[in-house]
C-alpha cells in the first residue's frame, strides 16, 4: 500500500506572530519556518506503518513557493521514500489545495492519505475534509489512533463528546490529532539520506487544476489583549460579576 | 565571504535543537548532577543516535563526513542547552585529532573512530593548556600531550585525581602518568601540528558553545523579565532592565558571526586561523559574561541561587570562558597578529577566504 501524505510550510510554533503594521497579514520577514506539527504527526504515522510492513511506499507532497522544498526534505528525512512538490507562489485557500491534492492522489493512487488535521497558520481545518469529499472516498477526521486490517481502517476519533471508533473502508483520508503519535527527532544522517531521495516539481496547470475563487483577506488583526481577572469572594458576587457581563 | 549556513546546516541545528529542547531540560541536568559520574549513559546513546558523534567521522569509518562548519551551529545549542557532557572533546576535538592521525596508524584510527560512531567510545584530551582533564577517569582513550607528542592512554594505566569545578556538570581530573614508548602515538614533529590545530579547535568549540549559552541566559532573563511584575507592570518594560538585556542581544549579534569566521577560519586552515579563533573566545567570552552579569541583575540577584535555572548556565559559561585558554592567552595571540610589522589588517583583509 502507498501512503501519501501532506506538508504545508507554516510558521514555526515558537515564533510570536506579528501583525503587518497595515493590517495586510502577518509579517513573515526572517521569520522561522517549520513543518506543520499536525503533519508531522502525520508524517510519523505513515513512517511507522511502514516500518510494521503496512505500507510499502511513503509520498510527501506539499503545495507553496520554492522555499516549501525545505519542508519536503524534512518529510524525506523523517522516512518518506519521495515527494512531490506542487510550486504555487501565490496564496492557497483550503479549496484550491483540496483540488490539488485530489489530482496528486489520482495520479498516485494510494491506499491512504495521510494529513495533519489542520494547519496552525490558518487553522481552517478543511482541506482534509474537502479532499475527502472531492474524491468520494471516506474520510476518518482528528485520528488519536489509527489500525489498518486489509483495506479497513479503524480510527478512533477525538471528538467534542470523547472518543469515537470508526472504521472506514480504504483508500480514505485520515487527519491527524495530536495523540495520534510523536514524531521522532530528525537524525543527521537521514538528513543527509533525505538530499538523495528524489522530489518531483510540478505545476497546477501540470495536474490541470484552476485555483479556486473564493477568500479574500481583508484584514489581518491580532487578537485583543487579555484583560485582568477579578477575584470574587462569595458566589453571590461571582454570580452578580457574571450577570454584570451578560454571561447568565 | 558567505557567511549564511545552508539549508543543510540549518536543518542539522533545528534537528540538534528538538532533541536538545525536550532531552536536555533543566530538570534532567540537575538529575544527571547528582550522580557519581555525572554522566547518563542513556543520553549518549540517544546522542549517538541522532548521528552528532558520527558527524565529523568520515564515510570511510561510516561517519557522515562533515566539517568545522557544520558542527559550529552544533555546538552553540549544545551550549545552549548546557549537556553534561563532554560531546565537544570527544566528538568534535578528538575525532578531528584521529582523523589526522597519519596512515601508518591507520588502526587506531579506524578502532576509535569506528566505536566513536557506534557511541562506544569517550574522548577525554589532556593539554597543559588546561591543567585539568575533562572526563579523564570515565574515558574510554586519552589523548595526551607530552612535549608536543601525542600519547594515548586509558584510565586505568594513569592516577587520576578529581577536582571540584564551579560548574557542578563538569568532571575535572588531574591526571598523572608516565610518558612512555608505549604510550606515544606520534613523535613532536608530527605531532606540534595536530596540536596546534586542536587548540584552535577546542578554543573555537568552546566559543560556540559560549554563544549559545549566552543565548540561553538572556532567554532565561527575558522570560523572567516578562513574568516578574512590580508596580503592576512587568520589570522587562522598565529601562533600567531592558537596557541591560539589550546590552547583551548586541553583544550576542556582534560576538556569532566572528565565531563563524573562525570556524570557516579552522575548516580551511586560514593563515590568521590563531588570532580569528581567539578574536572568536574573546568576543563570546565577553557577551557571556554580560549575559550572566545582567541575568543576574535582571532576577533581582535570585539568578545566582540553586533553585534558579539561570546558575547552571552561568557557571558553564564562567567554566568555558577559561577553558582552553583563558582571555589572557588569547589576547596575546590577537596582539601578536596585530602588532606584527607586516600585519594585514584593514576593511579589505577582514573577509579574505
Amino acid at each position: 500500500m502507498k501512503v501519501l501524505v501532506s506538508v504545508k510550510r507554516v510558521v514555526d510554533y515558537n515564533v510570536r506572530i506579528q501583525v503587518k503594521g497595515d493590517g495586510s497579514g502577518v509579517n513573515l520577514d526572517g521569520v522561522k519556518m517549520s513543518m506543520n506539527p499536525f503533519d508531522e504527526i502525520a508524517m510519523e504515522e505513515a513512517v511507522r506503518l511502514k516500518e510494521a510492513g503496512t505500507a510499502e511506499e511513503v509520498i510527501a507532497v506539499t503545495i507553496g513557493g520554492d522555499k516549501a522544498e525545505e519542508q519536503l526534505r524534512s518529510a524525506l528525512a523523517f522516512g518518506a521514500d519521495r515527494a512531490i512538490h506542487v510550486k504555487v507562489n501565490e496564496e492557497v485557500s483550503p479549496l484550491t489545495a483540496a483540488r490539488i491534492l485530489k489530482a496528486v492522489f489520482e495520479k498516485e493512487q494510494p491506499g491512504l492519505f495521510l494529513m495533519g488535521k489542520q494547519a496552525i497558520d490558518d487553522d481552517n481545518n478543511q482541506t482534509g475534509q474537502m479532499t475527502s469529499a472531492l474524491l468520494g472516498i471516506p474520510q476518518a477526521t482528528f485520528a488519536g489512533e489509527l489500525k489498518i486490517d486489509g483495506n479497513k481502517a479503524t480510527v478512533v476519533r477525538e471528538v467534542d463528546a470523547g472518543l469515537e471508533t470508526i472504521e472506514v473502508d480504504l483508500p480514505a483520508v485520515v487527519t491527524a490529532d495530536l495523540r495520534l503519535n510523536e514524531p521522532r527527532y530528525l537524525k543527521l544522517p537521514d538528513i543527509m539520506k533525505a538530499k538523495r531521495k528524489p522530489v518531483e516539481t510540478v505545476s497546477m496547470a501540470d495536474l490541470g487544476v484552476e485555483a479556486a475563487p473564493g477568500l479574500t483577506v481583508t484584514k489581518t488583526s491580532p487578537p485583543p489583549a487579555r484583560a485582568a481577572g477579578i477575584k470574587v469572594k462569595t458566589v453571590d458576587e461571582l454570580v452578580a460579576a457574571l450577570k454584570d457581563k451578560g454571561l447568565v | 565571504m558567505d557567511f549564511t549556513f545552508d539549508a543543510q546546516q540549518n536543518q542539522f541545528r533545528d534537528a540538534v535543537r528538538s532533541f536538545l529542547v525536550v532531552e536536555a531540560a533543566p530538570e534532567r541536568l540537575r538529575e544527571y548532577w547528582e550522580t557519581p559520574t555525572g554522566r547518563s549513559a542513556e543520553m549518549r546513546k540517544k546522542i549517538t543516535d541522532q548521528g552528532i558523534t558520527s558527524l565529523s567521522v568520515p564515510e570511510a569509518y561510516g561517519g557522515l563526513g562533515m566539517g568545522d562548519v557544520d558542527w559550529v551551529q552544533i555546538l552553540e545549542q549544545v551550549g545552549y542547552h548546557g549537556i553534561p557532557d563532554s560531546l565537544a572533546e570527544a566528538a568534535y576535538l578528538g575525532v578531528a585529532i584521529l582523523n589526522a592521525l597519519p596512515d601508518e596508524h591507520e588502526a587506531i584510527k579506524k578502532k576509535w573512530l569506528e566505536r566513536m560512531v557506534a557511541g562506544q567510545a569517550r574522548l577525554a584530551i589532556g593539554h597543559p593548556i588546561n591543567p585539568l582533564v575533562h572526563d579523564a577517569e570515565i574515558a574510554d582513550l586519552i589523548l595526551l600531550w607530552h612535549n608536543d607528542e601525542l600519547h594515548a592512554t586509558t584510565p586505568d594505566k594513569v592516577k587520576t585525581t578529581q577536582r571540584d569545578s564551579i560548574d557542578a556538570s563538569r568532571r575535572l581530573y588531574e591526571v598523572e602518568w608516565t610518558p612512555s614508548d608505549e604510550t606515544r602515538v606520534l613523535t613532536a614533529d608530527q605531532a606540534a601540528p595536530i596540536w596546534a590545530e586542536a587548540v584552535d579547535r577546542a578554543a573555537l568549540a568552546a566559543a560556540a558553545q559560549l554563544v549559545g549559552l549566552a543565548q540561553c541566559m538572556l532567554d532565561l532573563s527575558i522570560d523572567y523579565a516578562a513574568q516578574r511584575k512590580q508596580f503592576g507592570k512587568p520589570v522587562g518594560s522598565f529601562q533600567a532592565i531592558k537596557h541591560h538585556l539589550a546590552n547583551v542581544a548586541v553583544q550576542i549579534e556582534f560576538a556569532a558571526p566572528v565565531v563563524y569566521r573562525a570556524a570557516d577560519a579552522v575548516a580551511n586552515n586560514h593563515p590568521r586561523r590563531a588570532a580569528l579563533v581567539s578574536h572568536a573566545k574573546l568576543a563570546t567570552g565577553r557577551a557571556a559574561r554580560l549575559s550572566a552579569r545582567n541575568g543576574i541583575q535582571s532576577h533581582g540577584a535570585m539568578g545566582y541561587t540553586w533553585e534558579a535555572d539561570l546558575q547552571m548556565y552561568m557557571k558553564r559559561a564562567w567554566a568555558l570562558d577559561a577553558y582552553w585558554g583563558d582571555s589572557v592567552f588569547h589576547k596575546a595571540r590577537v596582539a601578536e597578529f596585530i602588532f606584527a610589522d607586516d600585519a594585514p589588517l584593514g576593511p579589505g583583509e577582514t573577509f579574505t577566504a
